[in-house]
């Protein structure tokens, strides 16, 4: 059998395990979990939306804590969302939202 | 692949002391079965930014040899796997029971691509870079890992099937079941290596209340290439830090805590991370608060002296209490013994908390009708330090690295090679008859 037409087979596994465990919706704590941050995501964006910001500019504008922005802001890095693009005099960093997901 | 059920060596644990030990086996002949709890081999060390004194590239001695462990013909590799039962039959003669833990990710499939990371929606806590920023529920451990494939958290998992529709190589597969294997070995080697002292021990240093207290092994990811960040920033607000304090001894000689011995690689760690972060940070102050500085082995003074003679602030005095000032600056409280022991206080926009190096012996308990012994705080016993520094008061059973007690990582690696060499000369003995 072929690499391709195994994974064919292995298609929608994922509904195979939620029948198995009956899975009907994440526990309630992953869904809030899931909530904030997507509403972290959509006020960061919506700040860098005018152009490359520090931390503190992206908290005050958002209303969010510094140490909170800057752990999401790093994960974005992670998967190449954000760039960071200059230091300012301060030693803060702007960062500007590159895309994807 | 069908996996056999028969290894001479069975290696608990493939940080750098089990992974040399299986390489110095697997080119000896030895058929080895190494064992790691997580998703990648590589312990501690792949997660260093340099070693002290030569501040070599920890990444660049370590990766090779995962790598080699990888693809050695005499190496079998079991990751996300844990060993939960040993029953020795007789010498030479070990029964184990490993948990091998479904990563619902096809080995053979997986590219180590990341488009699963890309897609999945749901952010935790990167335990890989000690909670500085987050990984998604579908990850691959770290940059270098070996082997470099996903990984689904199925605790953080929304089964929205988003990595199993994007992935290229349709590695995704929800239909791996947590698997027990059983295989019959002629020795054991443990490798567990060590827990770091948790700091929140400590409350009077701050770590958890102040946000721009971190620990020296959170540092040292600040400092490598697979850094978390873009730069050495503070993670209260990502600013670049000016003035750094690093407090010695944190969990260490302390009987307060429970421990009362020297974790032997805090000073000099320490004193390396002040040498890279000027390198990283030319116009950064670096100040160490210490009782006493411990550069005993070769080229230590030397790299001590140098540290000292490039402008790093070297405050003998102890620690009282760390504060938050309204800024997020870290207000450091001490007692200057070079002063007569006069209170004072300086102010850092980091602090590094050098955490000391904790024994992780629960591996101990997975042994059925063998006893281990421990040490007095709770180190496996070297129960023949002098002359036979891998023997435990088990005969066919071997210590290797910091299971025995902290040490830096060319002790480690000394200490590896030992634990393979008298796990052959036992062998040799008892399996195959070729005593001298």
């Amino acid at each position: 059998m072929s690499g391709k037409e195994v994974s064919r087979e292995k298609r929608n596994t994922f509904l195979y395990l939620r029948e198995k465990i009956g899975f009907k919706a994440p526990p309630k704590e992953l869904q809030e979990r899931l909530k904030e941050q997507n509403e972290i995501k959509k006020k960061i964006l919506e700040a860098l939306k005018t152009g490359p910001k520090t931390v503190p500019e992206i908290a005050k504008e958002t209303g969010i804590d510094t140490y909170t922005i800057f752990w999401y802001l790093m994960t974005y890095l992670r998967y190449k969302q954000i760039e960071p693009v200059e230091k300012t005099d301060e030693g803060y960093w702007k960062y500007k939202w590159v895309g994807g997901r | 692949m069908k996996q056999a059920n028969e290894y001479d060596v069975l290696i608990i644990g493939a940080g750098i002391a089990g992974i040399e030990a299986a390489l110095t086996l697997g080119d000896a002949g030895y058929r080895v079965l190494l064992v790691e709890k997580e998703g990648s081999i590589g312990g501690k060390m792949a997660l260093l930014s340099k070693t002290f004194p030569t501040l070599d590239c920890a990444s660049c001695i370590a990766t090779p040899k995962m790598a080699a462990a990888a693809h050695h013909p005499n190496i079998t590799l079991l990751t996300y796997s844990e060993v939960q039962e040993v029953v020795k039959n007789g010498e030479a003669d070990f029964s184990v029971k490993i948990l091998k833990k479904p990563r619902y990710v096809d080995l053979d499939a997986c590219t180590g691509c990341g488009i699963c990371e890309t897609v999945c929606p749901v952010i935790v806590s990167d335990e890989f870079q000690y909670d500085m920023r987050g990984r998604k529920a579908a990850y691959i451990p770290f940059d270098i890992a070996v082997p470099k494939k996903a990984i689904i958290d199925l605790d953080n998992c929304i089964l929205c099937g988003s990595c199993e529709r994007e992935c290229p190589a349709s590695a995704i597969d929800f239909t791996q079941e947590p698997e027990t294997l059983e295989v019959k070995v002629g020795a054991i080697i443990i490798a567990t290596g060590f827990k770091l002292f948790s700091p929140t021990l400590r409350p009077e240093f701050g770590y958890g209340r102040c946000k721009n207290v971190i620990t020296a092994m959170q540092m040292d990811r600040l400092l490598a290439p697979t850094r978390p960040y873009n730069s050495v920033l503070r993670p209260l607000d990502g600013k670049e830090p000016m003035r750094i304090a690093y407090i010695l001894c944190v969990g260490s000689r302390d009987r307060k805590v429970g421990n009362p011995y020297c974790s032997q690689i805090c000073c000099m760690y320490s004193i390396k991370q002040a040498q890279l972060i000027m390198g990283a940070l030319p116009l950064a102050d670096v100040a160490i608060f210490y009782i006493d500085i411990r550069a005993f082995g070769k080229g230590f003074e030397e790299f001590f002296n140098q540290t000292q003679a490039m402008g790093t602030m070297f405050i003998k005095g102890r620690v009282i209490v760390v504060e938050e000032d309204k800024e997020g600056n870290v207000v450091v409280k001490y007692e200057d013994m070079d002063d007569g022991g006069r209170l004072k206080e300086d102010t850092f926009d980091l602090v590094v908390l050098a955490v000391g190096a904790m024994p992780n012996s629960d591996i101990t308990k997975v042994f059925k009708n063998v006893k281990i012994e421990l040490d007095e705080v709770g180190w496996i016993k070297q129960v023949d330090p002098n002359n036979n520094p891998a023997t435990t008061s088990v005969p066919g059973i071997f210590v290797a690295g910091c299971a025995a007690g902290p040490k830096d990582i060319p002790d480690s690696i000394v200490e590896a090679d030992a634990a393979a060499a008298q796990c052959m000369a036992y062998l040799n003995e008892h399996k195959y008859g070729r005593k001298r």
